[in-house]
């Protein structure tokens, strides 16, 4: 992945990044602005908050444990406010614990704080590019909850029922550790068509309005009137 | 007893329905007529006599002061001549030459007792035998006529028959002769006329004890009491002897002639219980001609008894048996039962012989061979077998249902078991995914957010890029120390891929293209028995392969080969080959790498990890040629070891 100076100029990108810890901040504020993004950087939800007021990014990264708020919050609002923002999340582990809430509000996927400053560019684009990245391990935890349990599994609420078949058998290669061009394949799909799916299967997993999350959490039994 | 859901009758429209209950009343009623005149035929058969030489036939009758000549057989038309009985007189010839051979007089048949001289000397008086003396029965007689009494040439002999009613007197022919040749038919009608009835007597003494237990026991099934009572009913009147004369019980024994209608009677409940019908009130009235002719006999003299009898008894009997006959066709036809079917049959064969006997009463018939009784016992002690063995019948059902709900208790305990063990493993499972997520929040917090500030720290200082790097292993490791905690159901894909994305970020920035193949579609077997240690064995072990390839190969590619293999004994074996293009090391006759004591302890520890969850680990290497590069080949168990086997 040294594609990072084939790729296309990105001055207009502009790239909303928030995270609390400085060493943290400064090392991917570094790695996106020597890939030419334009980086306003905010270490605590309300600096955030400013940096959004001063209009659309293109690209929201943002850490969840922030010092005055969580990341949840601000992800909301800023796919309430910015539909077109892409948005991200910076996570240590990896773990689907925040990752999935922070789906189910509009994120797509996340960027390990401790990527290779290329690797941390390259995620980025992809996402501009309309790209929807999806981890191997987010996947697995999105097809486990398909599988029917007795009882609500451990972990955040997530809402896997508008998923159609397909998707799932997508996530479960994904899951499996196969790339997009071997999923097509199997599934007898053009490999094209699997970003597309991936993309879909985010949009499903959000839950849009308070309206909806009632009416979800009604249908899976977490709420009874 | 009730034989429900015995046959179900599929529903037909109304017309097809009517026309197949009338075909199948016609040919219930055919075969019901058949076996009507079978039955006559077998009874008109003339059962076989001694030889005809030694038959008598030319009697001088005297009675009521009239004397004429007969021929035997004879129907008397008195009821009642105790005191003036009919004398019969006739002559027989012994000749010279059979001196040698006793002889004997044969009555076959008579009602209703006899007393026989020969030569003026009583050789027979049949009214001492008790069984002889009851009318029903078809007590032959015989004596033999002593030696001296018998001269050579013309003899006399002279029958006195004594009548008591309730029937008209009888005398069938008679033999004199040979006693040898006349015994065998003696015998025959004593074997089926004496012998016989007591042989049913005696069965349907143990088939009432039996049903009567069988009743104590199930009190909701009044058949079986009733039957058991009209068996009880038939026992007493055949074994209390009812000798003539007046004992102080005489007045008891005439009771007994009322056993016949209260017989009657109670077989006729049993036959209406069996066809589903409910005991009702006004059925005592089935009883009442049994109970008068009882207490016309405890309190009425011997006279009055024997009218009454003619009177109640005999058209009760037929009565009853006419009901009887109706109910079981319609049972029979009904229900389609083959309890009903030949219950129907036998009543049948009943009422053929009844209506017989009726004739022989009223002389219609040549002979007096009564065989209602007889019939009727060997009706009765069928149907108690029948009772008895659909009795038996029930118990082995019983017995097969309680063997089914056996296996049945079994499977559902072993069901219970197994679901335990489910319950067990998924309650296991979710304490895990708990832990996990407790662990994970905490490392989060802590230890996680500690290596990334080290990371990036590290990196903006030169001088310790070991330290930046040290940091991302450790965070590597938790993150598969958390993911391997992640319960993936057995499936060893789905850890392995959270590796092959951990291990593209790995190589990524050392320009090492990770080549990918799962070679059989499904990828590895699942294993239900997989447990987070076993993976991380697994992982950790893949991870060595990898980074070896990075550190010590300077390898351009690494290929990671995924397949399941149908061992030699049948079982599938999930097996991952980890390849690079790099240098290659010699490999040491022990196992171990030639080349460095670092690598040489990186292979070690491949080998106990291997070991450790019970696979199998081959080491190739080539430092030369086209195929150059190290081959780390996993092959996995059949099944994972419970319990760490090589701890240690």
């Amino acid at each position: 992945m040294n594609s990072l100076s084939d790729g296309p100029k990105a001055e207009a990108i502009t790239v909303v990044l928030v995270e609390d810890d400085a060493p943290t901040l400064w090392r991917l504020q570094d790695a996106l602005a020597k890939a030419g993004y334009q980086v306003r950087a905010a270490g605590t939800l309300a600096e955030a908050r400013a940096c959004l007021a001063q209009g659309a990014p293109k690209v929201l990264l943002t850490d969840l444990q922030l010092p005055d708020g969580h990341g949840v919050d601000l992800i909301r609002e800023t796919r309430r406010r910015f539909p077109d923002t892409e948005i991200m999340v910076i996570s240590i582990l990896g773990d689907e614990e925040s990752v999935i809430s922070a789906i189910t509000v509009g994120a797509t996927g996340y960027l390990l704080k401790d990527a290779f400053p290329t690797d941390i560019a390259a995620t980025v684009r992809d996402l501009v590019a309309g790209h929807s990245p999806i981890s191997a391990s987010i996947a697995r935890f999105i097809v486990r909850r398909t599988q029917s349990t007795p009882e609500p599994p451990p972990g955040p609420v997530l809402n896997t029922a508008k998923l159609t078949p397909r998707e799932i058998d997508i996530l479960w290669g994904i899951a499996k550790g196969f790339s997009y061009a071997e999923i097509a394949s199997h599934l007898g799909l053009s490999r094209q068509t699997v970003p597309g799916h991936i993309k879909s299967i985010y949009r499903k997993l959000e839950v849009h309005t308070r309206g909806e999350a009632v009416f979800e959490a009604v249908q899976q039994g977490l709420i009874k009137l | 007893m009730n034989d429900h859901g015995d046959d179900v009758q599929p529903e037909l429209p109304g017309r097809a329905r009517r026309r197949l209950r009338s075909s199948r009343l016609i040919r219930y009623l055919l075969l019901q007529a058949v076996i009507a005149v079978a039955g006559v035929t077998v009874l008109l058969q003339s059962l076989p006599g001694p030889p005809a030489q030694y038959q008598v036939t030319a009697f001088q009758l005297t009675e009521a002061g009239a004397e004429r000549a007969v021929t035997l057989p004879y129907f008397s038309p008195l009821r009642n001549a105790m005191n003036d009985p009919p004398r019969f007189r006739g002559h027989f010839i012994r000749p010279a030459d059979e001196a040698s051979r006793a002889w004997s007089v044969f009555l076959p048949r008579f009602t209703n007792g006899v007393e026989v001289t020969v030569n003026d000397v009583v050789i027979l008086d049949s009214r001492r035998d008790p069984a002889a003396n009851r009318p029903d029965r078809n007590t032959p007689a015989i004596a033999v006529i002593p030696a001296s009494v018998l001269r050579d040439g013309d003899n006399a002999i002279s029958i006195r028959l004594f009548i008591w009613g309730p029937i008209t007197g009888f005398l069938d022919r008679i033999w004199v002769g040979p006693d040898e040749e006349l015994r065998p038919t003696y015998n025959l009608r004593t074997l089926v006329f004496v012998t016989l009835p007591v042989v049913f007597s005696s069965w349907q003494a143990i088939l009432a004890v039996i049903l009567g237990i069988m009743w104590v026991m199930r009190r909701h099934e009044p058949a079986y009491g009733v039957l058991a009572a009209a068996m009880a009913v038939g026992v007493g009147q055949a074994f209390l002897q009812t000798p003539m004369g007046e004992t102080p019980f005489s007045r008891f024994n005439v009771i007994l002639i009322s056993s016949a209608p209260i017989e009657s009677a109670l077989v006729l409940v049993f036959a209406l219980l069996l066809s589903g019908w409910k005991w009702q009130r006004y059925a005592w009235i089935i009883f009442i001609p049994g109970i008068a002719l009882a207490l016309a006999g405890l309190f009425g003299n011997q006279a009055l008894v024997r009218a009454l009898f003619l009177i109640l008894a005999v058209p009760m009997v037929g009565i009853s048996l006419l009901i009887m006959a109706v109910v079981t066709a319609r049972s029979a036809l009904q229900r389609q039962n083959v309890a009903s079917f030949l219950l129907g049959c036998a009543v049948t064969i009943m009422l053929t012989c009844w209506i017989v006997d009726l004739l022989s009463v009223f002389q219609m018939m040549p002979n007096r061979i009564f065989t209602a009784r007889l019939s009727y016992s060997a009706m009765l002690v069928a149907i108690g077998a029948g009772l008895t063995w659909r009795f038996a019948r029930a118990l082995n059902q019983i017995d097969g249902f309680a063997g089914r709900l056996v296996t049945q208790v079994r499977e559902a305990e072993e069901k219970l078991k197994a679901s335990f063990a489910r319950e067990e493993e998924r309650a296991r499972a979710a304490a895990l995914a708990r832990e996990r997520t407790r662990l994970m929040r905490d490392l989060h917090d802590g230890l996680g957010g500690q290596l990334v500030s080290i990371v990036a720290l590290s990196e903006r200082g030169n001088g310790s890029a070991g330290i930046g790097e040290a940091a991302r292993a450790a965070l590597k490791d938790l993150r598969l120390v958390i993911d391997s905690m992640d319960d993936i159901g057995g499936d060893l894909m789905l850890a392995l891929g959270s590796w092959r994305e951990r291990a593209m970020a790995q190589l990524r920035p050392h320009d090492i293209a990770l080549d990918w193949r799962a070679v059989t579609a499904q990828g590895l077997p699942v294993h239900p028995e997989l447990r987070p240690w076993h993976v991380i064995q697994i992982v950790r072990l893949l991870d060595e392969a990898v980074t070896n390839a990075v550190k010590h190969a300077e390898a351009r590619r690494i290929t990671v080969r995924i397949e399941t293999l149908a061992g030699a004994d049948g079982l599938e074996r999930g097996c991952i080959t980890v390849e690079d293009d790099g240098r290659g090391f010699e490999i040491a006759p022990d196992g171990g790498a030639a080349g460095a004591a670092k690598t040489a302890r990186g292979l070690r520890n491949m080998r106990s990890r291997a070991a450790r969850c019970g696979a199998e680990l081959e080491l190739s290497s080539c430092a030369q040629g086209t195929n150059k590069g190290t081959r780390v080949r996993l092959t996995l168990p059949h099944r994972f070891p419970d319990s760490d086997g090589a701890a240690g």
